[in-house]
């Protein structure tokens, strides 16, 4: 494995045996585009295509999910560790636990809300929220993929809640499995972070620039985007000051 | 919903009825030819959908409930006060104003649910997204609960920041209409289930939080060594009368089909057995709960000139009562003065509760007085001595010989067969409907 420093970490201190986080960095991402999407549930923008984006995210998310597991309970599982590692790795471990937990409410909240507002009825009763635009993009984030593809039934939001209710009981399984199995007091776990941590670094907690690129390619788009807005008002302004002038001196040029 | 809606303590929770009733108006409210007018909210550049006076809601809750002006404005504000309808001007004030103030509808994500509750870890989340937008400015209120959240949730805060970029990252990807819409929906979601509480009264809730944690720490405390020892008192008491304990005599009818112990121990029976007549000494209460014993205690009173005590008691529902009480009334009452003066005073504005005093000090005076002299007098001693002892029904030698168990028709089974007849009628009925369709 690749020998990537902890990026979590605020004072110095080299791991005997770093690990990459960019698991756990990716079940975090595709957990809030999960949230997201559970979100759009029930309201306008809500959509089969929303319903497959859905399915996507979560099966991707249980993948990410069970290599994660594998991965920290065979560190943790090692007793050859020194007391710095086993910290650390218990933090890690707090984290996924954490993310899976967050994970697990939304699946039960998007089957429940799902069985409430089924698409296919003669007089759709949606919420009308206000939000209409496509979360597409928030899917494709999920999935580190460009352009996401539908190719779903038409019947999706009533064959996929089925599907549904089994993931659940095997998330609600695997995590009585975790509890068993690996003994961490998430309470004795201390936070890298201080108070308003999320403030000072601009630059992504944990998101390890190694590995992989599809991550990365998101931050410009951020900063810049903000500004798009302003440039094209701005771009549009001078184009017609041109034109003005323009026609101005054209005419002027005619009558002279 | 087959799947187990298990909160963190593990009780499984049901949404209170009151919210499902409102879920399904604010749906009605969606219907494209009978729901709500919408308009276009503008902001600067931007122009989001599905926007709705407060007119509006009142007059369509007028129309579809019939109900009054009044009426239709508490409805509506119920709405806004649980979080199934927001205020766009000012958010933070969750009223609802019948003019044209303009309001939205909330997502069914945000609804407030009591199988979901807000979790302190979301909260956590969405400070930290707050700050992280904000650049560091949160209201007063606000950093205190970000503080103290820091403290009781420490071990997953390193989650928190991580998930609130994450989340602040994948709203950036909707486009801007949508993201006005999401972050509203968000802090209306928060300020109904996390209320800003103003200074003062945070000091005020701190101080009563305060005090009645003084108050319980000065509360009387009995020592368990104490309870547990009239604990083991008790138990050694009741033991004797305990069927499963002790065994029943003469024998357990549930075992061998033999009634004979609930016919000895019915309430018009003419000898009581020892153990009945030897319970009723162990409180006046267990005097009380038998019929035999009270019949008992009653006819000791009246050979003692007392018996109206009993009858009062007894007859406390009758609301007839003044008979007793009236001065020279056709029977006397043994109460005394301030009891008597308090009765009375209460009976010229009678209410259901105007004898209470009079009864407490009469069951008292029972109690302390007639009930120990009852215990020590012939009457009860006679008694004592003539209950029976059941003998105990001899079990046959030869195990084969014992009568046959049988059990009578159960229950279950007679229901399991009207069950049936009616499954079968109904059947029938729905075979017929269905051929109709």
């Amino acid at each position: 494995c690749s020998l990537s420093k902890n990026k979590f970490t605020n004072n110095a201190y080299t791991l005997e045996r770093p690990i990459k986080t960019t698991m756990l960095d990716a079940l975090n991402k595709v957990t809030a585009c999960y949230r997201h999407l559970v979100i759009a549930l029930g309201s306008t923008s809500d959509s089969q295509n929303l319903r497959e984006e859905l399915k996507k995210t979560r099966k991707k998310a249980q993948e990410l999910a069970v290599a994660n597991r594998t991965k920290l309970t065979s560190l943790l599982k090692d007793k050859n560790i020194s007391k710095d590692d086993r910290a650390e790795y218990e933090r890690l471990w707090v984290l996924f636990t954490s993310s899976v937990e967050l994970l697990e409410v939304d699946m039960k909240r998007s089957l429940e809300i799902g069985q409430d507002f089924p698409l296919k009825v003669p007089t759709r009763h949606l919420i009308q929220t206000g939000m209409t635009g496509s979360t597409t993009t928030v899917a494709a984030r999920a999935m580190s993929v460009q352009n996401m593809k539908y190719e779903a039934d038409a019947n999706i939001d009533t064959v996929d809640l089925k599907e549904l209710e089994t993931e659940i009981a095997q998330v609600d399984q695997m995590m009585e499995e975790m509890e068993m199995k690996v003994q961490v007091a998430p309470w004795a776990v201390e936070a890298k972070q201080e108070a308003g941590a999320e403030l000072k670094s601009t630059v992504s907690v944990g998101n390890s620039s190694v590995g992989v690129i599809s991550i990365c390619e998101e931050e410009p788009k951020e900063t810049v985007e903000g500004e798009t807005g302003l440039m094209k008002v701005f771009a549009g302004v001078i184009f017609t000051a041109v034109l003005l002038i323009a026609g101005i001196l054209g005419y002027l040029v005619i009558n002279l | 919903m087959t799947i187990n809606t298990l909160s963190q303590d593990g009780v499984q929770r049901q949404q209170m009825p009151c919210l499902t009733k409102m879920e399904r108006m604010i749906i009605s409210m969606q219907d494209p030819d009978m729901g709500i007018k919408l308009r276009n909210q503008r902001l600067l550049i931007t122009v989001i959908p599905h926007a709705m006076t407060g007119l509006d809601i009142v007059e369509w809750l007028i129309k579809k409930c019939s109900i009054s002006d009044e009426e239709a404005l508490h409805v509506g504000q119920l709405f806004v006060k649980y979080g199934y309808i927001y205020p766009l001007k000012e958010p933070r004030n969750l009223i609802l104003k019948a003019d044209d103030s303009s309001y939205r509808f909330q997502t069914p994500y945000y609804w407030m649910s009591t199988r979901w509750p807000a979790s302190e870890l979301d909260y956590a989340i969405y400070l930290a997204k707050k700050n992280i937008r904000k650049q560091g400015e949160l209201i007063e209120y606000e950093k205190e609960c970000y503080n103290a959240l820091h403290k009781r949730i420490n071990h997953t805060w390193d989650f928190v920041v991580m998930q609130a970029r994450e989340q602040l990252r994948a709203s950036k990807q909707r486009r801007k209409g949508d993201r006005i819409v999401l972050e509203c929906q968000e802090q209306a979601y928060w300020l109904v289930n996390r209320p800003p509480v103003s200074p003062e009264h945070y000091k005020l809730t701190t101080l009563t939080k305060n005090t009645i944690a003084m108050i319980s720490l000065a509360r009387n405390r009995v020592k368990s060594s104490i309870c547990l020892e009239s604990y083991v008192k008790y138990c050694e008491q009741y033991q004797p009368h305990d069927p499963i304990m002790q065994g029943c005599l003469p024998s357990n009818p549930w075992i061998t089909d033999d009634i004979m112990f609930w016919n000895m121990n019915s309430e018009t029976v003419a000898l009581p057995t020892k153990l009945r007549v030897e319970r009723w000494s162990f409180s006046f209460m267990e005097l009380l709960n038998d019929q035999m014993g009270r019949k008992e205690f009653l006819t000791y009173l009246e050979k003692e000139f007392s018996g109206t005590h009993t009858q009062i008691n007894e007859s406390i529902h009758n609301p007839y009562k003044q008979q007793f009480l009236a001065p020279g009334a056709s029977r006397w009452v043994n109460i005394d003065s301030k009891t008597m003066e308090k009765t009375l005073e209460g009976l010229k504005r009678p209410h259901r509760f105007v004898l209470d005093d009079a009864q407490m000090h009469i069951y008292f005076l029972m109690k302390k007085d007639s009930y120990p002299r009852y215990l020590k007098s012939e009457l009860y001693k006679n008694l004592l001595a003539r209950a029976i002892v059941p003998q105990e029904t001899k079990k046959s030698v030869f195990p084969f010989m014992r009568r046959q168990r049988h059990s009578s028709p159960s229950p279950a089974l007679a229901t399991q067969t009207a069950e049936d007849d009616g499954k079968a009628k109904y059947s029938n009925s729905n075979s017929g409907t269905a051929s109709r369709l």
